[in-house]
């Protein structure tokens, strides 16, 4: 320890080692001058040069010099700091000298490969007398370090939910279910089926369900949002309302639940699986949480009145309706039946709510639009005409597509069963849907009619019983949590991860992680995937009880600091406050950086008139040091 | 042969392309050992191939060079490259690969990775790495962002003249390198071994393999690469810059005949990435891609699907029937008209691309006993809940080597192996609280 | 060549490149041994956003001929802060102006981890300007 804090009350000396990489330097930078001219530089107590900097040797070199006592700052001049920074800092800090005491001149990448010459000997010698001056200005840096809490709070009680909250579990870490609705299993309670596997959705749901309740490490909080969220990575504060369920919907599930008078641990179709007793009276509670995985899933499109005859026919229904007619229809005959009507001939319609362009379909309330394509309605429609051929031999089945998506594996077996099974495939561009038609006399209720590209723009009538329509998803409503937590939103209205593939389960905000169908349309195996990936960083986060942050982050200098808050206002992450302070007797506002918020982009840097601020590590006095060095020759 | 030495880790992932890569990261992070065993002399798998990937369009290096920088770099992963594995089984509580370390007639601990050898060499090979549309030398880095930096030699087509030798500031090169096959240990795997492109000569109909200016989506990648082999897009067969280009689609998926019944999933994407690419690079240019179903499904790919439709690229739907070599080195398209007034329709375009599909790239027969579907990806048998699980306890696989999927889904999956092989350790070293 | 007796009176740029991509991005073009003139001062930044205008102006007084920042672009891990350097270099060129400095001796760019083609152009471009223009004649500002 006693070497740390010499370092930073002593006057700077810097050992500087000039590296030849076998002539790959040495070859058209004269190093030997480089290292003469560097002993000249105040501050500079030992220039050395070596063949290979980063071999064993080559560190023990700048070892010896620091266990020695000669040097207490460190400036290695060699390859690309990519490659060895890492390298030279490992060695300073086994010689127990701060790691972030030391700095890289890169002389290869950006020196001895694209010049040569005298103009190579003196741009390595100004560069390595730039490193020098801002290795003076250097302090010594822990990383931060930030409790922990060795707790997840899982925010949706559907599959990604349930399959994120069971990782975190098994990996040793408390974890908070919270589920709005009285049931978990989510969406996918709504299904019969799972496209490609067959398993049935109920077993699914049961399965992940039950392992749930019985894992003491989960507490299941159903019935239940979150009201009010503080804090930062490893110590959110997130304060929970438990009431009784009100939504028409869940209170219709519940009637229905007790009508069968089933009982909490089991799963019921087109409910879901009912956790706990649903509570009567209200209650709060506040959770201390070290992370936060989003799952709050996806709802299904809800076609707008008209769209394809929805809402002014009652023959036309949305996917999920039929599925659930299909599963109660008990009926042997050889046609489908719903409500006791015979459906002698069906049309599908895919890419109901998905897939919409500017221009040709009309926003929604909010003036937005469903882009995007949801992804699993293909393989379901398909599996659904495949049923009903398989099932109701005189039922006939039309499908009206744009592009059929099996993408998956084993999702195009389900394409070519529907072919072999006589469904009628016709296809629709964008700007010429569906027309769907009330007939008022003849034998069929509706007539569907499209211009089919498949048979060169014809336009084809069919009259039929039932039209179905394959809607889309969209990100379930939570504007309340995307307020209160400033969550990045992107233009399709589902979370926005930080990178797609650099950090795809991530938020900008540090700590909150997703899982499902709330950043993208998936089907099931994917957002299990997700949930896995989102539960395998949260893991990361907080097993070690506590999270280590990079140090490079701002800093205030009191002294110079007189509170006027430009720092604040130009915070994008919001980890500058005002503090009161108490300076000389008086109360005065101070900025306070909070490093677990910061980022260390540096943009509070710029904007403070009293240059009292700054990024530890990258300091605007070591830059203009730096400068003044290159200017100076 | 005996194995010169016996390793062990926690875990054990085998490929080094961006799934092993992201799989062993989020390993290591979480406390655990991990070795990465390559075939290749260098980590980045295909991705550090690519030019540019969607639907951002961010460079593909740019993605890829800072997770295999934090693997090389980080304390709990130990890489292997250049390695051969030749058996994978379970062990009582352990998981025991034999691997053997193929010579790379260098000494690693060495050679520092400065070329020399390479500026040296006399010798010119084509370079496979650029789609064979350059040269590199017989004792070569791989390319410039490959890690570790580390020469090897090519022994089939070195002439043995010495001057590598001569000239290795390190002493580094040697000719009497011998494979040395070794042992790791391991409590779980994870297998991520990636694709190839269905083989293209393998369709007579699609000319075999032997049609000049018929090129594979890969190759397109390099010449596309900021830094590929031509730094600008050209015809390879004479240097001409192509006034027409069309994507077939499909060629090597959804193709019972070739054995790849299935769909790759990433075709669709990068044959309109590319000729997005292209169209900026060759403003005049008509792109032409022949499609059966557009299968933009991912995260913002509909909307870039759609970009490349308003920016007047063409998009025929039509599944290729017949590819030949026409005059001047044109290559001739034929195939049934679906949406103008039927019939057949042939058009000869400067270059042409197939859109190639996925196989798996490692088959586990002789080498390991985990199960693989018809397909020949590896089996999952929890195949909804827990994707990632395989017939072998204790290890997992994700990415391509258990089905197609692109680059986003892959690190997804990736993350989730992870997750599965860390509740295994932890369940191995805390069997009560499982 | 003439990269070689690129220094002492012509001038120096100033190269303000980000961490993530341009640093990389300029050691690519070493990796190819592509040339570019040797009067060129590479400074490693977290995000350029960190130089108040002062820093640019200060630099351009102590004789510095020409900066150019190489930033990530709207890829910058930032959120927020490309456009917030695009609003502060807008700043500083009207300070520069009032300084008597051209303004085309400050460049605001994007170069990426192997944009090697366009970290050339861009070197050469503001080492031909410089050339052009001679040494900036900074002047107090009025």
């Amino acid at each position: 320890m006693s070497t740390k804090k010499t370092a930073e009350t002593e006057e700077p000396r810097v050992g500087v080692y000039i590296c030849h990489c076998g002539g790959n330097i040495s070859d058209h930078v004269d190093v030997k001058k480089v290292a003469e001219n560097l002993e000249k530089v105040p501050g500079v107590a030992v220039a050395h040069t070596n063949m290979f900097m980063c071999s064993d040797p080559g560190q023990e070199l700048i070892q010896e010099d620091i266990k020695s006592g000669k040097i207490n700052r460190v400036v290695v001049a060699s390859c690309a700091p990519s490659l060895h920074e890492t390298t030279f800092r490992g060695a300073i800090k086994r010689a127990d000298m701060n790691p972030y005491l030391y700095e890289h001149a890169n002389i290869r990448e950006q020196v001895s490969w694209v010049h040569h010459g005298e103009a190579a000997t003196a741009k390595a010698t100004s560069l390595v007398t730039a490193a020098v001056a801002k290795a003076k200005e250097l302090e010594a840096l822990d990383p931060i370090k930030v409790d922990a809490a060795r707790h997840a709070t899982v925010i949706g009680g559907g599959i990604a939910g349930l399959r994120a909250a069971l990782d975190l579990a098994q990996r040793g870490i408390e974890v908070a279910l919270i589920e709005k609705s009285p049931f978990l299993g989510g969406q996918a309670a709504n299904l019969e089926r799972i496209v490609p596997t067959g398993e049935r959705a109920a077993d699914l749901i049961q399965d992940l369900a039950a392992k749930v309740m019985a894992d003491s490490r989960i507490r299941v909080y159903t019935c239940s949002r979150i009201v009010k969220s503080e804090g930062y990575v490893g110590n959110f504060k997130i304060t929970l309302k438990t009431q009784p369920p009100d939504s028409q919907a869940d209170l219709e599930k519940l009637q229905e639940v007790a009508a069968k008078g089933e009982k909490p641990g089991r799963f019921v179709p087109f409910a879901g699986f009912l956790a706990v007793k649903v509570p009567t009276t209200a209650s709060e509670q506040v959770l201390d949480s070290g992370a936060i995985v989003f799952a709050t899933g996806f709802s299904t499109y809800t076609p707008r009145d008209g769209e394809f005859g929805y809402g002014q026919n009652p023959e036309v229904i949305t996917l999920p309706q039929l599925i659930r007619f299909m599963s109660q229809e008990k009926s042997r005959g050889r046609s489908l039946t719903i409500n006791g009507r015979t459906i002698r001939r069906v049309a599908l319609v895919h890419c109901v709510g998905s897939r919409q362009i500017p221009g040709i379909h009309e926003p929604d309330a909010d003036g937005g639009l469903n882009e995007y394509c949801s992804r699993t309605c293909c393989a379901a429609t398909l599996q659904a005409a495949s049923e009903i051929r398989e099932r109701y031999p005189l039922t006939h089945v039309l499908e009206y597509y744009r592009d059929i998506r099996t993408y998956g594996r084993g999702q195009e077996e389900f394409y070519e069963r529907a072919s072999e099974n006589h469904v009628m495939f016709l296809r629709y561009e964008p700007e010429d849907p569906p027309q769907v038609e009330r007939l008022s006399k003849g034998n069929f209720p509706l007539r569907v009619t499209v211009k089919d590209t498949l048979t060169f723009g014809e336009a084809l009538s069919a009259d039929v019983d039932l039209v179905v329509l394959s809607v889309g998803m969209v990100p379930s409503r939570i504007a309340d949590l995307v307020d209160m937590m400033k969550l990045p939103v992107g233009a399709d209205r589902f979370l926005q991860e930080v990178h797609p593939k650099l950090r795809p389960v991530e938020l900008a905000n540090t700590g909150i992680l997703l899982a499902g169908t709330c950043q993208a349309p998936m089907d099931i195996s994917e957002a299990c995937n997700a949930a896995a990936a989102a539960a395998a960083k949260a893991t990361s986060l907080l097993s070690k009880g506590y999270v280590e942050l990079d140090p490079f982050v701002a800093q205030v200098d009191l002294s110079r600091c007189k509170g006027n808050g430009a720092c604040v206002a130009a915070c994008t992450v919001d980890a500058i406050v005002m503090q009161t302070v108490e300076v000389d007797g008086q109360s005065v506002e101070r900025a306070e950086v909070n490093p677990a918020l910061c980022t260390g982009c540096g943009v509070c840097v710029a904007v403070c008139p009293e240059n009292a601020i700054d990024v530890k590590g990258w300091t605007l006095e070591q830059y203009e040091a730096m400068v003044d060095a290159i200017v100076a020759d | 042969m005996e194995p010169s030495r016996e390793l062990n880790f926690d875990a054990l992932v085998i490929g080094g392309g961006i799934a092993g890569l992201q799989a062993a990261l989020d390993l290591a992070d979480q406390n655990f050992k991990v070795a990465i065993v390559e075939k290749d002399a260098t980590i980045g798998g295909k991705m550090i191939r690519l030019s540019k990937v969607f639907p951002t369009l961010d460079c593909a290096s740019c993605i890829t060079t800072p997770k295999m920088a934090a693997s090389a770099h980080h304390e709990n992963i130990s890489i292997f490259t250049y390695c051969d594995l030749t058996s994978l089984k379970r062990d009582g509580q352990e998981i025991k690969a034999d691997i053997t370390q193929m010579p790379r007639y260098v000494d690693a601990d060495k050679c520092i990775g400065c070329r020399q050898c390479e500026y040296g060499c006399p010798v010119y090979v084509p370079n496979h790495e650029e789609g064979n549309f350059n040269f590199r030398k017989a004792i070569y880095i791989p390319f410039s962002n490959a890690i570790p930096q580390i020469a090897l030699m090519d022994v089939e087509n070195c002439s043995l003249c010495g001057k590598c030798a001569k000239v290795c500031p390190t002493g580094a090169v040697d000719y009497f390198q011998q494979p040395e096959d070794f042992v790791i240990r391991a409590k779980t795997a994870v297998l991520a071994t990636g694709f190839k492109l269905t083989p293209m000569d393998q369709k007579p109909q699609y000319g075999g393999g032997k049609i000049q200016n018929l090129i594979s989506s890969l190759d397109m990648e390099r010449l596309l690469a900021p830094h590929g082999p031509y730094q600008r897009v050209i015809r390879p067969s004479d240097g001409k810059e192509p006034d027409s280009i069309a994507y077939v689609q499909c060629a090597g998926s959804r193709d019972k005949t070739l054995g790849v019944p299935y769909c790759s999933r990433v075709c669709c994407m990068y044959a309109i990435k590319q000729a997005m690419l292209l169209s900026g690079a060759l403003p005049l240019a008509d792109i032409t891609i022949y499609y059966m179903d557009i299968r933009a499904f991912g995260k913002g790919y509909e909307q870039f699907f759609q970009n490349a439709k308003a920016m007047g690229i063409e998009f025929v739907k039509a599944k290729i029937a017949k590819i030949e070599q026409a005059d001047n080195q044109y290559v001739r398209l034929r195939y049934e008209d679906q949406e103008g007034n039927g019939g057949v329709v042939e058009r000869e375009h400067d270059l042409v691309v197939m859109s190639l599909g996925m196989v798996p790239d490692w088959n586990p027969a002789g080498v390991c006993d985990v199960a693989c579907d018809t397909d020949a990806f590896i089996k999952s048998t929890i195949p909804s809940l827990a994707p990632t699980v395989t017939s072998i306890e204790g290890v997992f696989a994700a990415g391509v080597a258990i089905g197609p999927k692109d680059i986003v889904d892959t690190i997804a999956e990736a993350g989730a192996a992870a997750m599965e092989a860390s509740k295994y350790l932890n369940a191995l070293e805390n069997p009560k609280a499982a | 060549m003439s990269a070689d007796k690129a220094n002492s009176n012509k001038g120096k740029i100033l190269i303000l490149a980000t961490e993530s991509c341009a640093y990389p991005g300029a050691n690519s073009v070493g990796q190819a041994h592509s040339p570019y003139p040797a009067n060129t001062y590479i400074l490693r930044v977290r995000a350029p956003v960190l130089f108040p205008e002062k820093f640019y102006i200060d630099c351009f007084r102590k004789g510095i001929g020409g900066i150019i920042i190489m930033s990530c672009g709207e890829e910058c891990p930032y959120e927020g802060a490309y456009h917030a350097l695009a609003k502060r270099i807008d700043n500083v060129f009207q300070m520069m102006k009032a300084h008597n400095l051209d303004i085309r001796r400050l460049r605001l760019t994007a170069i990426c981890t192997v944009c090697n083609r366009a970290f050339l152009k861009e070197v050469n471009e503001m080492n031909k300007l410089i050339e052009e223009l001679g040494p900036p004649e900074y002047k107090e500002a009025a």
